[in-house]
């Protein structure tokens, strides 16, 4: 009876979109002919989507790459504001964090810009040292949306990680200097132990948040040229080119369904493991 | 019933005596006031809905701008779907048409429509005509022309516009040879530039019939018209970096770098804001044609209006068309810078002998008018070609950025995926 409140709350955001999306994907839409029941046959196609399977593995390598370098650099910074040894902390925090609250959309018009090739400051650079680096070639891409992406959410990792290291108890550092510890068994005993936790949580929001991956491909495609952008970039784009350019809207919710189950099962390793080694 | 209510009642009496008798002349024999409800992008229908509701004091137009063509269709779409929210007439690119008009999504306005065809140009007719039916009435045309920039033709040493493509390419080389910043035009997988190409050339890839279509790059005419375009980006002589309506396209326009625009007649309202640096330097020419003799022309854009079959308001929706497309409503919107397909516009003095310092007082207009009137009738497009266009452009991006492959192994691709994807949605491709 007490989780009656949740049980409806849970069915209405959650089990019923969910019930819809699965619904829609046994449907097919045709121009000729309207809504046709086609059973699992999207599901069938889908695994055999060359289109899918791309975006799927381009966003997998994104994350294996991207998503370490941004959490080494956020707990770095935030070691850094923890130490007490820097001046302006307060100010450093709030403009490591300011880049995340600048909407996607304009960051990602913003270093489309910059980073253009003919008049932005690759252009400058590349004018002054004689050099040819072109941000959106269709080998650099991704490289130049990892580069926006840790900009943008550095700051708020660092962030998490900065508040589990407040809440690191003084007498623990104070009986370390009793002993005689240095700098980097502090770190190695203490800090890295108490960060352990968040580093699961950031972990999971990192994936879920690249496997999402809309706005800057998204944006970027019509920005610059020869990017190597295609409507099937990421799995997100693809779904939402399906639905609303193709009107393929059963097959987009059977991708989006197959997505979330990818991302659930990994984010779910994830978290064994962290919890494995936190409790060990 | 009280004095004061009495009052009121006899005034609307009257009100409605006169809202007859205003729309009486029309033929319009409702006595209720009509709402209609008008999506559009461009700018000049307002322009025209003050003159048409002062014959039709009891129609209300309310135009709103639902976003972009795409977006347009998307919410169309969604609100024929949903049955509620659709509106009364809605514009429409000449190749969407067929989209929404062979599924029944269009009303058929043959009958009411009858006799217009002679009034606008043949291919803009050909454009709304399908299977027999006619599904929109064309509001404004993109013949397709040249802007070249005659300061970077005379820099070059080409002293007359190219009239054939064999003289463009030889413009090209010597444009080229300006510098490496200087090209003819750019490319960046533009569709509708290949497609007027073939277009001119006498290909007709595409063929439809009801639900059947059937889609051919090998013709001979479609064959000449690639060959050729490849052989200019095979030499180097198109810029392929810059995509149009960026950033770097306006400052290449600007600066001269970029000497011509294969494209519609439309771009003369947006050209002078794009490069304004430019002012007095560039020309309108026809396209240069394939072969010696009289003028073929092809199109690039345009747009028709038309009314979908859920509208509630049918009537009073035609009667906004009609005075829209073809009737008063036309000059209004030609005065507000509106290029029409119409043929009592296209070729009347007033229009023709406009000129516009931007294009150094060149009677700019006589041209386009030539060319809409010379555009080849008997293309179509097919009503997937939403889809197609995006799913050409991810065809077309890894020979565009990296040069592997060929525009004839890309319109292959685009055959295969079409015929798939047309098939899966219930047309009989092939």
């Amino acid at each position: 009876m007490f989780i009656a409140p949740f049980a409806v709350l849970f069915a209405l955001v959650f089990i019923i979109p969910i019930g819809f999306a699965a619904y829609l994907s046994l449907f097919q839409d045709k121009l000729i002919g309207g809504q046709v029941f086609v059973g699992l046959s999207n599901y069938i196609q889908l695994f055999g989507d060359a289109k899918f399977w791309n975006g799927v593995i381009r966003v997998m390598v994104f994350t294996a790459i991207q998503v370490p370098v941004m959490l080494i650099v956020a707990m770095s910074l935030a070691m850094a504001l923890d130490s007490k040894r820097l001046h302006g902390t307060k100010f450093m925090r709030i403009s490591v964090f300011l880049p995340y609250a600048v909407p996607a959309i304009v960051s990602t018009l913003m270093w489309g810009f910059m980073m253009g090739t003919k008049y932005g400051l690759i252009g400058n650079l590349n004018e002054a040292v004689g050099t040819s680096i072109d941000p959106f070639r269709p080998d650099t891409t991704m490289i130049s949306i990892g580069i926006m992406i840790t900009w943008a959410f550095t700051g708020y990792n660092m962030l998490i990680f900065y508040s589990a290291l407040k809440a690191v108890p003084h007498e623990l550092y104070e009986a370390a200097a009793i002993d005689g510890a240095t700098e980097f068994q502090v770190v190695k005993m203490i800090k890295l132990p108490a960060l352990r936790g968040s580093l699961v949580v950031t972990i999971i929001f990192s994936i879920i948040g690249t496997f999402q991956m809309f706005n800057e491909p998204q944006i970027l495609s019509s920005m610059v040229s020869n990017s190597g952008i295609t409507t099937y970039y990421t799995p997100n784009l693809y779904a939402y080119n399906l639905a609303f350019t193709g009107s393929q809207q059963g097959y987009a919710a059977a991708l989006a369904l197959v997505m979330a189950a990818i991302t659930i099962a990994i984010a779910y390793v994830v978290q064994i493991r962290g919890m494995k080694d936190a409790l060990e | 019933m009280n004095g004061r209510m009495r009052v009121a009642a006899a005034s609307l009496l009257a009100l409605s005596l006169t809202l007859t008798a205003c729309s009486g002349t029309s033929g319009q024999a409702s006595t209720d006031d009509v709402k209609l409800t008008v999506w559009s992008w461009d700018g000049t229908v307002e322009a025209a809905v003050e003159g048409f509701q002062e014959e039709h004091p009891n129609i209300t137009v309310d135009v709103v701008n639902a976003g972009s063509s795409y977006d347009e269709y998307k919410a169309l779409d969604n609100a024929i779907q949903a049955g509620s929210g659709v509106p009364d007439i809605v514009m429409f690119e000449y190749f969407s048409i067929p989209y929404f008009a062979i599924p029944g999504k269009l009303t058929d306005l043959s009958e009411q429509a009858a006799g217009f065809k002679d009034d606008y140009v043949p291919a803009a007719w050909n454009n709304v005509s399908i299977d027999g039916g006619v599904y929109a009435l064309p509001s404004d045309y993109g013949p397709a022309a040249m802007f070249y920039n005659q300061a970077t033709f005379e820099k070059a040493g080409v002293t007359e516009a190219p009239t054939t493509w064999d003289e463009f390419y030889e413009a090209a080389k010597k444009i080229h040879a300006l510098g490496d910043e200087y090209y003819i035009t750019n490319d960046s997988a533009d569709i509708f530039m290949l497609l007027s190409l073939i277009w001119q050339a006498g290909g007709r890839p595409f063929d439809v019939d009801g639900t059947n279509v059937s889609i051919d790059f090998e013709g001979a005419e479609t064959t000449q018209a690639v060959e050729y375009w490849q052989k200019l980006l095979d030499e180097g002589l198109i810029n392929t970096e810059i995509a149009g309506w960026s950033d770097e396209w306006n400052r290449a326009l600007n600066d001269g770098t970029l000497a011509t625009q294969i494209t519609g007649g439309w771009l003369t309202s947006t050209l002078p804001e794009r490069a304004p640096d430019a002012a007095g330097d560039f020309r309108v020419a026809p396209l240069p044609q394939w072969e010696e003799g009289p003028q073929v022309g092809a199109e690039n854009g345009g747009s028709a209006m038309g009314i979908p079959e859920a509208s509630q308001n049918k009537e009073a929706a035609f009667l906004f068309l009609e005075y829209f497309t073809h009737g008063d409503g036309v000059q209004t919107r030609v005065d507000e810078g509106a290029f029409v397909p119409n043929t009592k516009i296209l070729e009347s003095d007033e229009f023709r002998n406009q000129t516009n310092e931007y294009f150094g007082d060149q009677t700019y207009n006589a041209v386009l008018a030539q060319a809409s009137e010379n555009v080849a009738t008997g293309w179509q497009y097919p009503p997937f070609f939403e889809w197609a266009r995006t799913a050409y452009g991810d065809i077309s991006a890894d020979y565009y950025s990296t040069g592997n492959g060929s525009l004839a192994e890309i319109l292959d691709e685009w055959k295969t995926q079409m015929t798939d994807y047309g098939n899966e949605q219930g047309f009989t491709v092939k």
